[in-house]
């Protein structure tokens, strides 16, 4: 049987760095091919070469036994092949049908025939998610949903092939099960589905084949769920990952202490200490006030009522005042509230503290790279050069940064909203030993997330929300997954 | 030696072709064009605008605009030159002048900062506000009069380089140290690239907001005195466009209207660009419309070589 994808040693350069050395690909019709590396891998890259955002140098790509040149997008779609972006790109204010047809509308004479548009669009979507209404303007659907448009999308264009980028990074896990579901119909209708993921329970449900990339290099092609999970995880790090303990250094010693804080109905009297040495987590669903609670807290957003005590004291809104009495925000939305892409890596970490890397008015710029330099030593910055804007580091490595920054700048409480959000297995773990480094050192952490293991395998107590009210506080023995499931979601 | 090399940005060294490659092009059609009096008077053309320039590109780089800088320039002229036909001494008259052109930017800046509107915008009434105050004052009569001593201060030259070329140099000198190695210029930067993120790390965005468009308000002042000391009289109507101008060469030096990236080098080459333009096109007789054509394919073929310059890199969106 002739492959339907088949990728022979690509090989890439960005000027001097090899970013692909000869990597192959191998799909077959109707099959969910998992993509799987750490960030920096190579997977990006891989994917942007097949959808014909960048070339590349040497290589083959054949298409059902038939050599096809990728150089632009549009040759992309003639050879079958349609991306799904983790950030979807489709135009807000029109609507499901005239998404799925931009830029190949269906005309009659002149003009657009959208009543004809409006009925094949239902047509691809009645596979896919009947539900979904084609004349409605795609800013008024879910994530989700605006997924299976752009699914419908890749249909109308007759993909034989498509690739997911992360798609389930905003998604419920019901949403996940529908999508689940979509990609069994795909399949089951031949269309291939290459499916980059950083979640392993994710691609063991729905992949029968994975690719394991790693620094540029294809490592390995493993049946799954054949192959076990910690072996797949061991091939994209290139290391065992160390299996740590809970440890806990939570003193008595109350550093933050927040009352009756509220804003609109996000946030209803929030009521809780947070002691130096601790980690505590906050859990609950999407939209129970989690992200709200640690803008409130961080001074990005005002609140209503209710007040931030630092060491006894209460501190003014705004995130200055907040910043100066010691608390920082390592935001979840890294790309909107986290980074200032173009600029190295130095300026991002020394923008809290650029009076404390000054002197006479000017900014000791060998001071600041000594100090960027070490934090990010210790952090393992890959690639390690922090005169390189952040915007070219992977998600990982900028959130080394912005934690490197709040470092820089003394911070003693720590805020995370989603700490690995979008963030490889590799660097996650990463980032779990640098939360408990923090904790260890006497910082106090407070953090968010949607990652059940997560939380259980950082927090020493968790706050558990539910519709903008903290429903239950879990002390250490406490704090298991049907505890949390239980006090998160609504009664009705 | 090497980080002399290392800090001539690459984008900077592109302008500065372009300039080389204009410059051999008037120098093997006109004679004059490469001599050393012709050369000095290209840089004082460009120095009004490269004035009004410099405060323009940090204010693009902290992601906003100022179209107000003509009228700006022309109210502090006409405040300046009544203060010194009314007898102030003369560097009374010009500080006063100075400081209310940063409290036009002043206004601009609160009613961006605080007020949340929209720089285009507020800028955009500025333009007409202050225009219509410069007109009002005067009735729409030039003042005329200006005292020799305060002439004499624009009119001279300086080991044979005329005044306002130095002036200019020096201010480019002190908005590159801003912008290069102030906490300042970093906030100029973080607030144009990204001003959540700047706010939420602590950069005080309304102070930055602030500066930007007050040091750009004074830029225009000081361009404005420049002006009337080489004219000797000031008018309500002078400094029509200039703001257009000084959007060009903020641009053709690598400003870009999105905010975050933009370089002092760059802009102060494009106003030379443009005045070499005007200059050697002036040499050659060609017709004042033609330069017109010149400085618009100009400003065109700059952003063009631009894009394709970020190739690949500018491909990818978001």
């Amino acid at each position: 049987m002739t492959s339907r994808l088949s990728l022979t040693d690509v090989q890439k350069s960005f000027g001097v760095t090899k970013v692909l050395h000869g990597v192959a690909l191998t799909v077959q019709p109707g099959e969910v091919h998992g993509l799987l590396g750490e960030n920096g891998a190579g997977k990006s890259t891989l994917l942007n070469i097949l959808s014909g955002v960048l070339s590349c140098d040497t290589g083959r790509i054949e298409i059902d036994g038939h050599e096809v040149q990728i150089s632009a997008p549009r040759d992309a779609t003639d050879a079958g092949i349609a991306m799904i972006h983790q950030e979807l790109q489709q135009v807000p204010e029109l609507t499901v049908a005239q998404n799925i047809f931009l830029g190949h509308a269906l005309r009659k004479g002149l003009f657009v025939d959208r009543a004809r548009q409006e009925a094949e669009a239902r047509r691809l979507l009645a596979s896919l998610d009947p539900a979904i209404d084609v004349t409605a303007p795609i800013r008024s659907l879910r994530v989700a949903q605006r997924q299976i448009v752009e699914i419908a999308k890749a249909l109308r264009a007759n993909a034989k092939i498509i690739a997911m980028d992360e798609p389930t990074s905003s998604l419920t896990p019901a949403e996940f099960e529908k999508l689940v579901a979509v990609i069994g119909r795909l399949s089951a209708q031949g269309v291939s589905v290459i499916y980059v993921s950083h979640k392993m329970d994710e691609v063991f449900r729905v992949c029968q084949t994975a690719t394991i990339l790693r620094d540029g290099r294809l490592i390995a092609q493993v049946p799954i769920p054949a192959t076990p999970v910690s072996q797949v995880i061991e091939l994209m790090v290139g290391r065992e990952l160390a299996k740590s303990m809970h440890n806990s250094f939570a003193t008595t010693r109350t550093v933050l202490k927040v009352s009756g804080l509220s804003r609109g109905r996000a946030v209803l009297d929030a009521d809780f200490e947070l002691h130096a040495g601790e980690v505590l987590g906050i859990a609950g669903l999407v939209g129970s006030g989690r992200t709200e609670l640690m803008r409130l807290i961080a001074g990005v957003d005002r609140a209503d009522k209710g007040q931030v005590e630092v060491a006894g004291r209460a501190i003014a809104s705004g995130p200055r005042a907040r910043i100066k009495a010691g608390l920082g925000l390592v935001p979840e939305e890294r790309k909107r509230d986290g980074i200032v892409r173009q600029r190295p890596v130095t300026s991002n970490i020394g923008l809290p503290a650029m009076r404390q890397f000054s002197r006479l008015g000017l900014i000791r710029k060998g001071m600041l790279r000594a100090r960027s330099e070490q934090l990010m030593k210790e952090v393992n910055l890959r690639p390690f050069d922090v005169a390189r804007p952040i915007g070219s580091f992977s998600g990982g490595n900028q959130q080394k940064a912005i934690i490197g920054r709040w470092l820089a700048a003394g911070t003693e409480i720590f805020l995370f909203d989603e700490p690995t959000r979008g963030i490889d297995v590799g660097a996650k773990a990463e980032i779990y030993d640098l939360i408990e480094r923090l904790a260890k050192e006497g910082k106090a952490v407070l953090f968010v997330s949607s990652e059940l293991p997560e939380v259980i395998r950082l927090a020493d107590r968790v706050l558990v929300m539910r519709e903008g009210r903290i429903s239950a506080t879990l002390e250490a023995t406490e704090i298991t997954e049907a505890n949390i499931a239980r006090n998160a979601i609504p009664s009705s | 030696m090497n980080t002399i090399f290392k800090s001539i940005k690459f984008r900077d060294a592109g302008t500065l072709i372009g300039l080389i490659l204009i410059s051999v092009v008037f120098a093997s059609l006109s004679p004059t064009f490469l001599t050393a009096p012709n050369l000095l008077n290209v840089l004082q053309q460009s120095s009004i605008n490269a004035c009004i320039a410099l405060g323009m590109t940090l204010v693009i780089i902290s992601g906003g605009i100022d179209l107000s800088v003509g009228p700006v320039a022309a109210l502090t002229a006409i405040l300046g030159a009544a203060m010194m036909v009314a007898g102030v001494p003369v560097p009374l008259a010009i500080l006063g002048a100075l400081a209310a052109g940063a409290a036009c930017g002043f206004v601009n800046g609160a009613l961006i900062a605080w007020g949340g509107l929209q720089p285009f915008i507020v800028t955009l009434g500025g333009l007409s506000l202050y225009r219509a105050l410069a007109l009002i004052y005067t009735g729409g009569q030039p003042i005329f009069g200006l005292p020799d001593s305060f002439r004499a201060l624009t009119n001279g030259t300086l080991a044979g380089i005329p005044t306002p070329v130095i002036i200019v140099a020096v201010l480019a000198i002190v908005a590159w140290v801003i912008l290069n190695k102030t906490p300042l210029g970093e906030y100029f930067m973080a607030i144009g690239g990204n001003p959540e993120a700047a706010r939420i790390a602590g950069v005080p965005v309304v102070l930055t907001k602030l500066a930007a468009y007050m040091i750009s308000g004074f830029m225009a002042a000081v361009a404005a005195m420049i002006l009337i000391g080489r004219l000797g009289a000031a008018e309500p109507t002078m400094g029509t466009l200039w703001e257009l101008d000084a959007i060009a060469a903020s641009a053709i030096g690598g400003a870009s209207l999105m905010g975050g990236r933009g370089s002092i080098p760059g802009t102060l080459i494009g106003c030379i660009i443009l005045g070499t333009l005007r200059n050697g096109l002036t040499l050659l007789n060609v017709q004042a419309f033609y330069q017109l054509l010149a400085t618009g394919i100009i400003i065109i073929v700059a952003m063009l070589i631009d894009k394709f310059a970020s190739g690949a890199g500018g491909g990818k969106q978001g």
